[in-house]
């Protein structure tokens, strides 16, 4: 169901527009009264000590999680009534590079490819941009970190989604795999995507248009 | 993109994977053999006796089998976050079950060929009727198999999954252990007509767990 709705900040067809989303694991909570609204085309940096509620934030907007109050409307559909309209627009990278060891890189990506709808050429190309073209017959449990994020990374490639999510990408890599994973963004924030990166990197890359802070599950700053 | 299509997508995945990881040749058979030798011992050399249990230590042996062959199903899924990268993927929830459902029950049959072998050299028992023998395993697998997919799903999410599991998937298909030992035990004696009301109640479980599957799975692959 596509819902236009305006945001807090007035924007009336925003990429996330959230509206006092808070989320309890058991009592204890991870997000507490979030009001986020982020422009289509916006690259936006959230970052906040550990436990600030980062991932809770991401996953939320990815429909991975549910807000326990509150609600909002990702790329114009209702987090809780379109969740399959906002995963067929979004893609959320992780540290957890969602892999299946027993398999090579191609068939991880071709797997996805196919249940997604997606032709194999853009599987061929995405992995020729990650260079990871040698390898990519081989087996995913005989990469290194780095080459799994490599990986992780060309999927989004394949799937070029319109709201791309991503939590401490980086975090573990060596520097041609965060070079690999930095040039992603910067392309994908050169064609018009919207970007929020949980990370201290993007701002050093003069990425972010803004930065939001969390803190104890509130946003400090930047809303 | 069609539900069968995205089901057998994932099917082959499964299958791929277990074929690549060795797990039903490593553990399942190895397992299986030890419990019906066990058995054996137990029950001591007493040919008849031996024989009149039979029907019951094969379907112990494929029973526990298939709780093992299901939790490694999903124990895939969770070593990289996988099981998330199927929630957040566009795709009809109810292909993921289906598929799983597909592919533990090839793993079962393939187990059960070991298994029926095994109980026909160590307690001598005859068959006279195979093709009836062969529906029942054919129906009663399913029935594991869509038990231990859909029940997979809900243990994931506990601490204790290990424990969960067993408890959860045992109790409810008693039914298929029940009619299957029936079925299996008129099959070996030739008494085939009263073979049938044994495979209609396994048909029945079969359509009753894959369509509670096919409706709920979803439902509880979110948080």
């Amino acid at each position: 169901m596509r819902t236009l709705r305006r945001s807090p900040t007035g924007l009336k067809d925003a990429a996330v527009d959230l509206r006092g989303v808070t989320r309890l694991f058991g009592a204890a909570p991870a997000l507490v009264r979030v009001d986020l609204a982020i422009e289509r085309g916006e690259a936006v940096v959230l970052r906040g000590p550990n436990g600030a509620g980062k991932s809770t934030l991401l996953r939320i907007v990815a429909t991975a999680l549910s807000p326990t109050y509150g609600g909002g409307s990702v790329l114009g559909f209702d987090l809780a009534e379109a969740p399959e309209e906002i995963r067929r627009r979004s893609e959320l990278l992780t540290h957890r590079t969602r892999l299946y060891e027993e398999l090579t890189a191609r068939e991880n990506l071709e797997l996805f490819a196919d249940l997604l709808g997606i032709h194999h050429d853009l599987v061929h190309g995405a992995l020729e941009r990650m260079a990871l073209a040698d390898v990519a017959d081989e087996r995913v449990r005989t990469f290194s970190a780095g080459m799994r994020q490599k990986v992780a990374v060309a999927r989004v490639i394949v799937r070029d989604p319109e709201l791309l999510l991503l939590d401490e990408p980086t975090i573990g890599l060596d520097d041609a795999a965060r070079t690999a994973v930095d040039e992603m963004m910067l392309h994908a924030s050169r064609e018009g995507r919207t970007l929020v990166i949980a990370t201290h990197q993007a701002v050093a890359l003069g990425l972010a248009a803004r930065v939001v802070t969390l803190r104890d599950g509130y946003v400090e700053a930047g809303s | 993109m069609t539900l069968a299509h995205q089901a057998t997508l994932i099917a082959r995945k499964d299958l791929l994977i277990e074929v690549r990881g060795r797990h039903a040749v490593g553990t399942l058979v190895p397992f299986a053999a030890t419990v019906l030798v066990s058995f054996g011992f137990a029950f001591g050399p007493g040919r008849d006796l031996l024989e009149r249990v039979a029907p019951g230590l094969l379907w112990m042996a494929v029973l526990f089998s298939a709780v093992m062959a299901s939790r490694r199903a999903y124990q895939t899924e969770s070593e990289d976050g996988a099981l998330e990268g199927l929630l957040l993927a566009p795709i009809d929830k109810a292909a993921v079950f289906l598929g799983k459902a597909f592919a533990v029950t090839v793993e079962l049959l393939a187990l059960v060929v070991v298994v029926l072998l095994l109980v026909i050299v160590l307690f001598d028992l005859s068959v006279a009727n195979p093709f009836l023998l062969l529906a029942a395993f054919v129906l009663g697998a399913i029935g594991l198999a869509a038990v231990g997919s859909l029940f997979g799903v809900v243990a994931e999410s506990a601490r204790t999954r290990e424990a969960v599991f067993p408890l959860l998937v045992l109790p409810l298909v008693a039914p298929v252990l029940i009619a299957g030992v029936r079925a299996t035990d008129l099959a070996a004696a030739g008494r085939s007509s009263e073979v049938l009301s044994w495979l209609g109640l396994l048909a029945a479980f079969d359509v009753v767990f894959l369509s509670v599957g096919v409706l709920v799975f979803g439902y509880l692959l979110e948080d």
